[in-house]
Protein backbone atom coordinates (compact mmCIF):
# COMPACT_ATOMS: atom_id res chain seq x y z
CA UNK A 1 0.00 0.00 0.00
CA UNK A 2 3.06 1.70 0.46
CA UNK A 3 3.74 2.57 -3.24
CA UNK A 4 0.63 4.61 -3.59
CA UNK A 5 1.39 6.79 -1.18
CA UNK A 6 2.01 9.49 -3.51
CA UNK A 7 -1.26 8.81 -5.69
CA UNK A 8 -3.21 8.60 -2.83
CA UNK A 9 -2.33 11.80 -1.88
CA UNK A 10 -3.65 13.25 -5.35
CA UNK A 11 -6.70 11.38 -5.21
CA UNK A 12 -7.27 13.12 -1.62
CA UNK A 13 -6.89 16.59 -2.80
CA UNK A 14 -9.09 15.93 -6.45
CA UNK A 15 -11.96 14.49 -3.96
CA UNK A 16 -11.65 16.72 -1.27
CA UNK A 17 -12.23 19.45 -3.72
CA UNK A 18 -14.75 17.90 -6.15
CA UNK A 19 -17.81 19.35 -3.79
CA UNK A 20 -16.81 23.16 -4.94
CA UNK A 21 -17.94 22.05 -8.39
CA UNK A 22 -21.05 21.02 -7.38
CA UNK A 23 -21.51 23.00 -3.73
CA UNK A 24 -20.35 26.28 -5.07
CA UNK A 25 -20.94 26.34 -8.24
CA UNK A 26 -17.59 26.29 -9.67
CA UNK A 27 -18.17 24.95 -12.79
CA UNK A 28 -14.75 24.23 -13.90
CA UNK A 29 -14.70 20.21 -14.92
CA UNK A 30 -17.95 21.40 -16.41
CA UNK A 31 -16.24 23.52 -19.01
CA UNK A 32 -13.57 20.93 -20.05
CA UNK A 33 -12.73 22.95 -23.38
CA UNK A 34 -11.60 25.52 -21.50
CA UNK A 35 -10.00 23.07 -18.55
CA UNK A 36 -7.63 21.50 -21.08
CA UNK A 37 -6.72 25.34 -22.78
CA UNK A 38 -5.73 26.44 -19.35
CA UNK A 39 -4.05 23.05 -18.40
CA UNK A 40 -2.04 21.96 -21.26
CA UNK A 41 0.82 24.42 -21.97
CA UNK A 42 1.95 24.37 -18.24
CA UNK A 43 1.71 20.70 -17.66
CA UNK A 44 3.79 20.53 -20.69
CA UNK A 45 6.26 22.76 -19.40
CA UNK A 46 6.67 21.47 -16.06
CA UNK A 47 7.07 17.88 -16.83
CA UNK A 48 9.85 18.85 -18.55
CA UNK A 49 11.14 21.00 -16.25
CA UNK A 50 10.43 17.64 -14.11
CA UNK A 51 12.54 15.64 -16.83
CA UNK A 52 15.29 18.09 -16.97
CA UNK A 53 15.70 18.46 -12.77
CA UNK A 54 15.81 14.59 -12.87
CA UNK A 55 18.13 14.37 -15.28
CA UNK A 56 20.46 16.62 -13.87
CA UNK A 57 19.24 15.26 -9.99
CA UNK A 58 17.85 18.25 -9.19
CA UNK A 59 15.34 15.51 -7.22
CA UNK A 60 14.65 11.94 -6.96
CA UNK A 61 11.24 9.81 -5.87
CA UNK A 62 11.40 7.80 -3.11
CA UNK A 63 10.64 3.94 -4.47
CA UNK A 64 9.08 2.97 -1.61
CA UNK A 65 5.92 5.64 -1.74
CA UNK A 66 5.36 5.61 -5.91
CA UNK A 67 4.60 3.17 -8.22
CA UNK A 68 7.28 2.65 -10.52
CA UNK A 69 5.46 3.10 -13.43
CA UNK A 70 6.98 5.65 -14.75
CA UNK A 71 6.70 8.17 -18.28
CA UNK A 72 9.90 8.64 -20.28
CA UNK A 73 12.84 10.44 -19.36
CA UNK A 74 12.15 8.79 -15.71
CA UNK A 75 9.05 10.81 -14.84
CA UNK A 76 6.40 8.60 -12.47
CA UNK A 77 3.41 8.99 -13.31
CA UNK A 78 2.67 10.27 -9.98
CA UNK A 79 4.05 13.85 -11.57
CA UNK A 80 1.91 14.12 -14.38
CA UNK A 81 -1.51 13.23 -12.04
CA UNK A 82 0.49 16.34 -10.01
CA UNK A 83 0.75 18.37 -12.58
CA UNK A 84 -3.09 17.81 -13.34
CA UNK A 85 -4.79 17.83 -9.92
CA UNK A 86 -3.13 20.60 -8.37
CA UNK A 87 -3.99 23.48 -10.86
CA UNK A 88 -7.56 21.86 -10.77
CA UNK A 89 -7.89 22.15 -7.05
CA UNK A 90 -6.43 26.12 -7.87
CA UNK A 91 -8.94 26.70 -10.40
CA UNK A 92 -11.71 25.36 -8.53
CA UNK A 93 -10.94 27.66 -5.95
CA UNK A 94 -10.65 30.34 -7.82
CA UNK A 95 -14.29 30.01 -8.81
CA UNK A 96 -15.37 29.59 -5.53
CA UNK A 97 -13.86 32.32 -4.48
CA UNK A 98 -15.16 34.37 -7.42
CA UNK A 99 -18.91 32.84 -6.59
CA UNK A 100 -18.37 33.66 -2.85
CA UNK A 101 -17.24 36.98 -3.29
CA UNK A 102 -19.56 37.87 -5.43
CA UNK A 103 -22.41 37.07 -3.81
CA UNK A 104 -21.49 38.63 -0.61
CA UNK A 105 -21.06 41.85 -2.30
CA UNK A 106 -24.41 41.96 -2.91
CA UNK A 107 -24.07 42.67 -6.89
CA UNK A 108 -25.35 39.24 -7.91
CA UNK A 109 -22.45 37.05 -9.25
CA UNK A 110 -20.83 40.38 -11.17
CA UNK A 111 -17.27 39.89 -9.10
CA UNK A 112 -16.73 36.73 -10.43
CA UNK A 113 -15.00 35.08 -13.05
CA UNK A 114 -16.93 34.92 -16.36
CA UNK A 115 -19.80 36.74 -14.77
CA UNK A 116 -19.16 38.41 -18.36
CA UNK A 117 -20.44 35.26 -20.24
CA UNK A 118 -23.36 34.98 -17.70
CA UNK A 119 -24.19 38.40 -18.54
CA UNK A 120 -24.10 37.55 -22.36
CA UNK A 121 -26.12 34.79 -21.72
CA UNK A 122 -28.70 36.31 -19.85
CA UNK A 123 -28.60 39.01 -23.36
CA UNK A 124 -27.89 36.61 -25.73
CA UNK A 125 -30.03 33.46 -24.47
CA UNK A 126 -28.64 30.25 -23.50
CA UNK A 127 -27.63 29.65 -27.08
CA UNK A 128 -24.72 32.13 -27.58
CA UNK A 129 -23.53 31.57 -23.89
CA UNK A 130 -20.90 28.57 -25.18
CA UNK A 131 -19.97 29.07 -28.33
CA UNK A 132 -17.65 26.42 -30.10
CA UNK A 133 -19.32 23.47 -28.35
CA UNK B 1 30.45 30.43 -5.79
CA UNK B 2 27.92 28.26 -7.60
CA UNK B 3 24.09 29.45 -7.37
CA UNK B 4 21.82 26.27 -6.21
CA UNK B 5 20.03 25.17 -10.05
CA UNK B 6 16.71 24.77 -8.46
CA UNK B 7 16.33 27.99 -6.48
CA UNK B 8 17.36 29.86 -9.67
CA UNK B 9 15.03 27.75 -11.71
CA UNK B 10 12.51 28.40 -9.48
CA UNK B 11 12.44 31.81 -8.64
CA UNK B 12 13.28 32.72 -12.71
CA UNK B 13 9.86 30.57 -13.40
CA UNK B 14 8.01 32.89 -11.40
CA UNK B 15 9.47 36.07 -11.92
CA UNK B 16 9.04 35.03 -15.54
CA UNK B 17 5.24 34.14 -15.47
CA UNK B 18 4.51 37.31 -12.85
CA UNK B 19 6.47 39.71 -15.33
CA UNK B 20 4.73 38.11 -18.67
CA UNK B 21 1.23 38.10 -17.24
CA UNK B 22 1.30 41.59 -16.08
CA UNK B 23 3.41 43.04 -19.45
CA UNK B 24 2.08 40.31 -22.06
CA UNK B 25 -0.87 38.61 -21.45
CA UNK B 26 -3.16 41.08 -19.25
CA UNK B 27 -5.36 38.58 -17.11
CA UNK B 28 -5.14 41.33 -14.40
CA UNK B 29 -5.41 38.23 -11.83
CA UNK B 30 -3.32 40.47 -9.66
CA UNK B 31 -5.90 43.18 -9.14
CA UNK B 32 -8.54 40.41 -8.41
CA UNK B 33 -10.14 40.41 -4.91
CA UNK B 34 -10.67 36.09 -6.07
CA UNK B 35 -7.16 35.45 -6.97
CA UNK B 36 -5.76 36.83 -3.42
CA UNK B 37 -8.54 34.42 -2.14
CA UNK B 38 -7.20 31.42 -4.14
CA UNK B 39 -3.68 32.05 -3.14
CA UNK B 40 -4.87 32.14 0.81
CA UNK B 41 -6.50 29.01 0.45
CA UNK B 42 -3.81 27.38 -1.93
CA UNK B 43 -0.98 28.15 0.31
CA UNK B 44 -2.64 26.90 3.51
CA UNK B 45 -3.03 23.56 1.37
CA UNK B 46 0.04 23.17 -0.34
CA UNK B 47 2.17 23.66 3.31
CA UNK B 48 0.06 20.64 4.46
CA UNK B 49 0.51 18.51 0.67
CA UNK B 50 3.90 20.07 0.13
CA UNK B 51 4.49 19.34 3.76
CA UNK B 52 4.02 15.81 3.34
CA UNK B 53 5.42 15.09 0.17
CA UNK B 54 8.69 16.60 1.70
CA UNK B 55 8.56 15.42 5.08
CA UNK B 56 12.08 14.66 5.82
CA UNK B 57 11.15 11.51 8.32
CA UNK B 58 9.75 9.32 5.38
CA UNK B 59 10.18 12.10 2.41
CA UNK B 60 8.45 11.18 -0.97
CA UNK B 61 10.71 13.20 -2.84
CA UNK B 62 14.58 13.88 -1.87
CA UNK B 63 16.15 17.23 -3.12
CA UNK B 64 20.05 16.89 -3.39
CA UNK B 65 21.26 19.42 -1.24
CA UNK B 66 23.39 21.45 -3.53
CA UNK B 67 20.97 22.14 -6.09
CA UNK B 68 19.02 24.58 -3.62
CA UNK B 69 19.11 26.42 -0.58
CA UNK B 70 18.99 24.33 3.12
CA UNK B 71 15.97 26.75 3.93
CA UNK B 72 13.06 24.59 4.55
CA UNK B 73 9.79 26.41 6.15
CA UNK B 74 7.29 25.03 7.60
CA UNK B 75 7.98 21.54 8.15
CA UNK B 76 10.49 20.00 5.55
CA UNK B 77 9.16 22.35 2.69
CA UNK B 78 12.08 23.61 0.15
CA UNK B 79 11.82 27.32 0.27
CA UNK B 80 12.00 27.15 -4.02
CA UNK B 81 9.14 24.59 -3.97
CA UNK B 82 6.73 28.20 -3.00
CA UNK B 83 8.32 29.47 -6.28
CA UNK B 84 7.64 26.63 -8.41
CA UNK B 85 3.94 26.28 -7.14
CA UNK B 86 3.58 30.25 -7.46
CA UNK B 87 4.38 29.25 -11.69
CA UNK B 88 2.49 26.51 -12.06
CA UNK B 89 -0.70 28.06 -10.34
CA UNK B 90 -0.38 31.53 -11.53
CA UNK B 91 0.34 30.53 -15.29
CA UNK B 92 -2.64 28.05 -15.48
CA UNK B 93 -5.08 30.78 -13.32
CA UNK B 94 -4.36 33.31 -16.21
CA UNK B 95 -4.78 30.97 -19.30
CA UNK B 96 -8.40 30.44 -17.60
CA UNK B 97 -9.06 33.94 -17.25
CA UNK B 98 -8.02 34.69 -20.91
CA UNK B 99 -9.15 31.51 -22.36
CA UNK B 100 -12.78 32.74 -20.76
CA UNK B 101 -12.13 36.07 -21.27
CA UNK B 102 -11.88 35.52 -25.52
CA UNK B 103 -14.81 33.45 -25.27
CA UNK B 104 -16.88 36.03 -23.20
CA UNK B 105 -15.18 38.44 -26.47
CA UNK B 106 -16.81 36.25 -29.41
CA UNK B 107 -20.47 36.51 -27.78
CA UNK B 108 -20.17 40.11 -27.91
CA UNK B 109 -18.99 40.01 -31.38
CA UNK B 110 -21.77 37.74 -32.26
CA UNK B 111 -24.44 40.37 -31.63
Amino acid sequence: MDRYQYLLLMAACAFGTLPLEFVFRARVYRRPRRLLGALALPLGAFLLWDAVAIARHHWRFNGRYVTGWELPFSVPVEELVFFVVIPICALLTFETCGYVLGRTRGRDDAGRPGARVRRARAVLGPDTAEPGR
Amino acid sequence: MNVPEYSAAAVGAAVAVAVLDVKRWRSGLFRMPAYWCTIGICLFFMVLVNGWLTKLSAPIVRYAADEKTPWRFPFDIPVEDYFFGFALLHWVLARWVLLGRSRAHRVGAAR
